[in-house]
């Protein structure tokens, strides 16, 4: 990806996403403090928020992409669930810096023509790039509108020559205590693994995202490379993903396997669904505001005409 | 004895101080999701106030210092203090005070009706300790410390119960409360002194 720095017609992303629709990224007090927040930021140790900020080519895609406000860079950069930097939702940008994305390569193996170890560059072909404004919606029920930088998972797997019978695509995160100190702690079975049907894997919907806000993934976002699957709960979007794996077989996935009645494999946004702790049928939008925020969570995350035909005749209830 | 139980009175208000700093971007400021940290602050550190407050019986049996006996009652009033904003922020913040949606959240929330059972066994403790309910707050103290300890239980579990994963300080509250209730049980059971 270094090929990438400000070549011909770099589109910033302030040129397609106006500043006003912008969502206001704190609440009223705190943007009195807004000097002081700007120090804050500078207080911490580290760089997470300027590093690898390199600048990507993409075009617009308007079709697939949502006209609601975007989430703030601060937001999307500083509030993560990414078990591997540490549970709190701040660690990923804390302790972010340790970890380095570059270089990077990716392990594709089991039913398909075109296995072996693959660099980053030659699975996501930089020309490529389109701009996605997708919803994120986590299943702790908050949600945030995010600018990803990617292509179609489509377009990789075409590349690999996945054989008939590979009727499941299983994703594999890094493993890397050394860098990821979440990772040393058992939370959760490292390595984090995820996967979805082959069917889901070639929607359009489907993206890996190199970047977000028209620059490289931050590591706290999983940098280099993530997964997004913007009508499924935010877990099925792995992040820094090293191994790709074509199977017959249902994949495990990580939180299935930590909390099997709360965590199912589909794990589509369902209002109707309830969590067995908590209820699924609002969400507070990050950055909306500080009273009374949560609004009513969408079918299939508002993505119900794109994705419903997948499901036709399965219960939703049953295959959460 | 006034003095001291009146600075560490004042220290337990700091949490609070630091989360209001906080809100006016301080300390790295509240977060993306500012609701939700101003929750779980005065919720954690209600529940750790809570914790306090129980432990004080045993460590004043076991080391006989006089201010420990006169701790109880501030202490638990400081707990019911960081519930209590726990309890408005979600009502009035979070759900901005409409009682229709916050009865329908509560019923459909698991974690929430534990959460909510504690808080009004905390609720009468509370009101119970205005200094007109005095002679009746001497008189049935077993009650009151019953209704601490369920608050206590009912706390530990609402916190546990929301989490996608235990964190050490819900494994920490929880070991600090099984502790606590062994010890009550064996003291009432104990009869005649050694």
């Amino acid at each position: 990806m270094s090929s990438i720095r400000k070549s011909k017609q770099v589109i910033k992303s302030s040129e397609i996403t106006p500043e006003s629709v912008y969502l206001n990224r704190r609440s009223v007090l705190q943007t009195i403090g807004t000097l002081s927040t700007g120090l804050a930021i500078n207080l911490f140790a580290n760089d997470s928020i300027s590093a690898n900020e390199n600048q990507l080519n993409f075009s617009p895609n308007t079709g697939y992409s949502t006209t609601e406000p975007i989430n703030s860079y601060e937001d999307i950069t500083t509030y993560n669930n990414f078990y591997e930097f540490g549970m709190q939702k701040s660690d990923p940008y804390n302790y972010g810096s340790q970890f380095e994305p570059k270089p990077w390569s990716v392990k594709v193996s089991g039913e398909a023509n075109k296995t072996g170890v693959f660099d980053l560059d030659d699975l996501i072909d930089i020309n490529a790039l389109e701009e996605r404004i997708y919803r994120l919606r986590c299943v702790e029920a908050w949600s945030m509108v995010i600018p990803w930088v990617g292509i179609p998972l489509a377009s990789i797997i075409k590349k690999l020559q996945p054989k008939l019978n590979a009727k499941y695509v299983a994703f594999e995160t890094v493993y890397r205590p050394k860098q990821m100190p979440g990772q040393r702690r058992p939370t959760l079975d490292w390595p984090y693994i995820e996967g979805l049907t082959m069917q889901e894997a070639m929607h359009p919907l489907t993206i890996i995202a190199v970047g977000l806000y028209g620059k490289e993934l931050l590591n706290q976002n999983g940098a280099p490379m993530r997964l997004v699957v913007p009508w499924k709960y935010g877990f099925k979007s792995i992040k820094s993903i090293n191994k790709i794996h074509f199977q017959s077989k249902k994949p495990l996935t990580s939180w299935n396997i930590s909390a099997p009645n709360e965590y199912g494999f589909l794990a589509n946004v369902n209002p109707e669904v309830d969590h067995p702790r908590w209820s699924q049928a609002r969400e507070r939008r990050i950055g909306a505001g500080f009273f009374g925020t949560k609004q009513p969570t969408l079918m299939f995350n508002g993505y119900a005409e794109d994705v419903a035909h997948l499901y036709s005749g399965i219960s939703l209830r049953r295959n959460f | 004895m006034k003095a001291i139980v009146r600075i560490i009175l004042l220290v337990s208000f700091l949490p609070y101080v630091l989360l209001n700093l906080k809100a006016f971007g301080f300390f790295g400021g509240l977060g993306a999701n500012p609701v939700e940290a101003i929750t779980h602050d005065t919720g954690i550190w209600g529940i750790r106030f809570l914790i306090l407050t129980l432990a004080l019986t045993p460590l004043y049996h076991y080391s006989k210092q006089e201010v420990l006996r006169k701790l109880p009652k501030p202490i638990g009033l400081v707990a019911f203090f960081y519930v209590l904003n726990h309890f408005l922020c979600y009502a009035i913040i979070d759900q901005a005070g409409d009682l229709g949606v916050i009865v329908i959240d509560i019923i459909e929330t698991p974690y929430l009706i534990v959460g909510w059972a504690g808080f009004l066994c905390l609720l009468a403790v509370g009101l119970a300790s205005f200094n007109s309910f005095q002679e009746w707050f001497n008189k049935n103290r077993s009650t009151i410390s019953g209704l601490v300890y369920t608050a206590a239980i009912l706390g530990v579990w609402h916190f546990y119960w929301q989490e996608k994963v235990v964190s050490y300080e819900a494994v920490l509250d929880s070991v600090m409360m099984i502790l606590l209730i062994l010890w009550r049980l064996r003291i009432s059971t104990e009869k005649s002194p050694s």
